[in-house]
Order: C-alpha cells, then sequence, then structure tokens
C-alpha cells in the first residue's frame, strides 16, 4: 500500500504546496481559487482530491505536499468517514505538522455536536489542529483561505522565524478536555 | 351559439393568461380587425370572454370555430395535461408510403364507421407533427367538446402521444391508428408526463446525445471553466470519466424535461438471512418513486459528481435508453442476480 509521504522528493524553491481532500468536492474548489488569489509573496500550488490513495499516475508529476488539509462536512456522515478511511493512506512523518482538519457546518442542527466531537477525538490522537469555517459567504472562504495559508508558511519552511511545523502542531493541536466528553 | 360552444370558450379563456389572449385571437382569425381592436385586455377576463362571445355571435361562429380555436391554444401551448405515449409496432411493407391525406382519409372512415356521433378534427403543424382533436359520442348522444381526446403523431416514426383518453374509447382509437398507419399493432409505451415536448424529445432522440468511442476526450471542451494553472486535480481522470458516463446515458447539454419515474417491485426480500421474511414465498411488493423538476438532469448531476456509482446501472440508463418511465421490477428466478438490491443508486 502506498503510503503518502512528506519529505521524498525535494522542495521547489519559494514554492509551496497544499493538497485539500474532500469527498462531497465543493468547498476545495472555492477555497482552491481564494488560496491563489491572496498569496501574493510566494507560489502556492493546490492539489485537490476527493479521498486517499492518490492515483498512481500522478506521482511523478506531482509536486511536494507540504500541508494536507482535510476538509470535513459536518452535516454528512459519510465526509467523516471518507476522511478517517484515508487518513490511513499517509505516512506517520506526515503528522508531525503537515495535516490539519478543516470543518464546515459545525453550528447546524444537532447531529453535527456529536459528529464535532468524534473529529476532535480524531484530530487530537493524531495531533492535529482543527478549523471551522463558513463556507457560504465568499468572506468565510477568504478568511478559511488565509488561515491555512499562515499554517502553509510554516510547513513549507517559509516562516521567518525559526518555527517549524512541528512546533505550531504542538501549540495548534486540538485537545479534547474532559468537560467536552460529559457533553 | 349554443350553451356548449359558451361552455368550451369558458374552459379555453380560463387558462389563458390576459396578454396571450390577443395572439390566439389573431392567429384564429375569425373575428374581424375592428372586433379585435374594440376588445379591451386590461378588463376583468370575464368581460373579455363576454366580449369574445357577442362578437362571434355577431359573426355568427359556430362550434366549428370554438373547437378550432381550442386546437389552436392546444398547439400552441402543448404542455398541458397527462401525455401518453403509444407505440406501433409490426410495420407492414407498406408502411413507409403512407401519407397525409390517405391517413387522415383512413383514420376518420374506420371511426365514422364504428361510432355513430363522433367529431373529429385534424391539422398539420409545420414541424411535421398531425395533431387531431376527437369529441367522443356514442350511438344515442352528441359528441362532448368538453372532454376532448388529443393524439398527436409524427408521420413515419412509430411513437403516438395522447392525452384525456377514457377507457372505454382506447379500443376504437388503437383500431383507428394501427389502420390508418398500416402496422400490425400498438402497444403502451410506459411513458407519460405533464409536458410533450418532453415527451417528444425523449422519443425522437431530439436531445444531444453523446456515444461511446474510444477517444473519450470528446467532451474536454466542457472544461471551458478557466481554472489557474497552478491549481491541479488528482483525480481528473476519474471525473471525466465519470462525466463522460453520465453523458453517453443521459445526453450532454439540455435534456428532456421528465418528472418522474416509477418503479413498481415485485420481487423477493433479499437481505440478512437473520430476518424472517426472505424464507417466504411471498412477494415484497414496493413502489420506488423518482421525481424532480427535471429528472434526467439530476440523474446526470448525481453520476457526474460521483454520489450514483458508475458505470450506470441499467435500470436508470433504461429510461433514457428505452425511452420508458414506468417499470415492473420482477424475480426471475433464483439464479439470477436480485434487481432490487441494485436499487442502491
Amino acid at each position: 500500500m502506498s503510503l503518502l509521504t512528506p519529505y521524498s522528493k525535494v522542495p521547489e524553491l519559494n514554492t509551496a504546496t497544499v493538497l485539500l481532500v474532500e469527498n462531497e468536492e465543493e468547498l476545495q474548489s472555492k477555497l482552491a481559487d481564494a488560496i491563489v488569489q491572496c498569496e501574493k509573496e510566494f507560489n502556492v500550488n493546490v492539489r485537490l482530491a476527493r479521498k486517499l490513495p492518490l492515483p498512481v499516475e500522478n506521482k511523478k508529476t506531482r509536486p511536494r505536499i507540504d500541508l494536507i488539509v482535510f476538509i470535513i462536512n459536518l452535516l454528512s456522515e459519510r465526509s467523516l468517514q471518507s476522511a478517517e478511511s484515508s487518513l490511513s493512506h499517509l505516512h506517520s512523518d506526515c503528522f508531525l505538522g503537515k495535516v490539519c482538519f478543516l470543518v464546515t457546518d459545525a453550528r447546524c442542527g444537532s447531529h453535527t455536536q456529536e459528529r464535532m466531537v468524534s473529529v476532535r477525538k480524531l484530530a487530537a490522537s493524531h495531533q492535529c489542529p482543527v478549523l471551522c469555517a463558513e463556507h457560504r459567504t465568499a468572506d468565510g472562504v477568504n478568511a478559511a483561505a488565509v488561515r491555512i495559508l499562515n499554517i502553509l508558511k510554516v510547513s513549507a519552511g517559509m516562516s521567518p522565524i525559526a518555527t517549524t511545523a512541528l512546533y505550531l502542531s504542538s501549540l495548534t493541536r486540538c485537545s479534547v478536555t474532559s468537560d467536552l466528553e460529559d457533553d | 351559439m349554443d350553451a356548449q360552444a359558451r361552455s368550451v370558450l369558458y374552459r379555453i379563456f380560463r387558462r389563458i393568461p390576459n396578454r396571450n389572449i390577443e395572439n390566439l385571437l389573431r392567429r384564429w382569425n375569425c373575428l374581424s380587425a375592428d372586433q379585435l381592436r374594440a376588445l379591451d385586455y386590461t378588463r376583468p377576463k370575464w368581460m373579455i370572454v363576454e366580449h369574445v362571445i357577442s362578437f362571434c355571435e355577431e359573426s355568427r361562429l359556430s362550434l366549428k370555430h370554438i373547437t378550432n380555436l381550442e386546437m389552436i391554444y392546444h398547439i400552441e401551448t402543448p404542455d398541458q395535461g397527462i401525455w401518453h405515449a403509444c407505440q406501433l409496432t409490426e410495420a407492414q411493407d407498406d408502411a413507409v408510403c403512407v401519407e397525409l391525406t390517405q391517413f387522415k382519409e383512413q383514420f376518420k372512415a374506420h371511426l365514422h364507421g364504428v361510432i355513430r356521433h363522433i367529431s373529429i378534427k385534424m391539422k398539420k403543424h409545420e414541424d411535421e407533427a398531425i395533431w387531431i382533436r376527437i369529441a367522443w359520442g356514442d350511438n344515442f348522444n352528441k359528441p362532448n367538446h368538453l372532454k376532448p381526446t388529443y393524439v398527436v403523431h409524427h408521420l413515419h416514426t412509430s411513437y403516438v402521444f395522447i392525452s384525456n383518453l377514457m377507457a372505454k374509447h382506447k379500443i376504437f382509437l388503437f383500431q383507428a391508428l394501427v389502420i390508418a398507419t398500416k402496422h400490425g399493432s400498438i402497444k403502451d409505451g410506459h411513458l407519460s408526463t405533464k409536458s410533450l415536448t418532453a415527451m417528444r424529445d425523449l422519443l425522437l432522440r431530439r436531445y444531444q446525445q453523446v456515444f461511446p468511442n474510444a477517444h473519450s476526450r470528446i467532451l474536454q471542451e466542457r472544461n471551458s471553466l478557466p481554472s489557474h494553472p497552478c491549481i491541479g486535480k488528482e483525480h481528473r481522470e476519474h471525473e471525466e470519466r465519470r462525466h463522460q458516463m453520465a453523458c453517453e446515458v443521459f445526453g450532454h447539454g439540455p435534456t428532456p424535461k421528465l418528472e418522474t419515474a416509477v418503479y413498481r417491485l415485485e420481487t423477493r426480500y433479499r437481505g440478512n438471512s437473520n430476518y424472517t421474511l426472505s424464507e417466504k414465498e411471498e412477494f415484497l411488493r414496493g413502489v420506488v418513486k423518482f421525481s424532480s423538476s427535471s429528472l434526467l438532469e439530476s440523474l446526470r448531476h448525481c453520476v457526474t459528481s460521483g454520489m450514483a456509482e458508475g458505470p450506470v446501472t441499467p435500470l436508470l440508463s433504461a429510461i433514457t435508453q428505452r425511452g420508458r418511465n414506468y417499470f415492473v421490477i420482477t424475480d426471475k428466478g433464483p439464479g439470477v442476480s436480485s434487481q432490487a438490491s441494485a436499487q442502491r443508486a
């Protein structure tokens, strides 16, 4: 089973690549447009996928991936299941600061609260941050794009202060506190 | 003008919005230019209808003219009522030589022969469709013009579209059609919609079809969305393949606007073996109905977005390939794979 490894390719100069994984393929294209529009200082490549593993045919042409974002829509159970099954196709090195979760529709309805708890538990067990985004307005998409770019800059090693991805992830990783489990 | 003519006129105008009345009357060409100019279309509808009736009485128009008006109205707006499709089979050798006058004569002759009181009107529309309006009576009663049957047929095709036909008149109409078109028999097409245009587009294949070929890159021109060069899709080939499969079944571009598809199940329940129903010999009867404002468009989207897995199941592709929207699914025996469980999509 081929796993996606973070360090198997050589990085390109002044370039960072983010992989957006989403089962519904709705938000990822809007987010991709926002990300490439926002960033002016360095080149950003965005790869869109539905799930992992990625097709083997693209392996040669695919650049080195600096950040993997799993987009989970809390209104759909399948979204969460697909993200969970994709996680098993990542090399464990990825979890040292190169994976992040983005959830949408966190405030709609009651099922979303239960799924939010499962997402947070999943993220905590993998030491990854969880971002919440609002995807129905252009402002929400832009805000999410800016946040992802901030994390991407650090994961790709472009942050001027010596912040590494690992250090950032230890600051931003999700934690599940005991009062959350009582909910 | 007698009471029946008046009621027919009321019924026609009841459904038309005021702004379309003028065009209709002009096309009808039975009222004089002065009379048309005298009508004030800003008045309430009942006033306009009263005016029209008084003009008709002035000009001594009869029921014949009124039914002509009704027919013109139906030809202009064909998407009302429920239409059913029927298919002519067993074409005889000279079926392709049937021409319009011959068809008209034979059709009318047969029906006048079997029913004493009947009123038939035929019109040929510019797109080669023959419209037939039939008001049925019987041996004792005059034709009832308030419940006419409309039939549309394109000569030399094997489809007939029928609206508002009562069961007791079905056999007479079918016999007349079979004789007039020189076919052996006619059968129910299992397709019924509200929109005649959708039905015609589907059966006469007037939508943009896509045929499978070795170079499945034909549909790349749809990727006209200018996508940024920095954005790359990992599953691009999968997406294109799904889109190709969907378009092969449901066509490219605007699809005929069907509203429903109904599957009647007469199958045995096949599920987890700890459910006792599977041991009985009884059928599990059920009806699965898909409905949408544009069904084929929605099904095509289901396949392109990956919600329904490809290749498209023959249960769904039969809608376009066979031109039906009513299916009865039965178990053929224990050896055949269950079609009922394939209804996941």
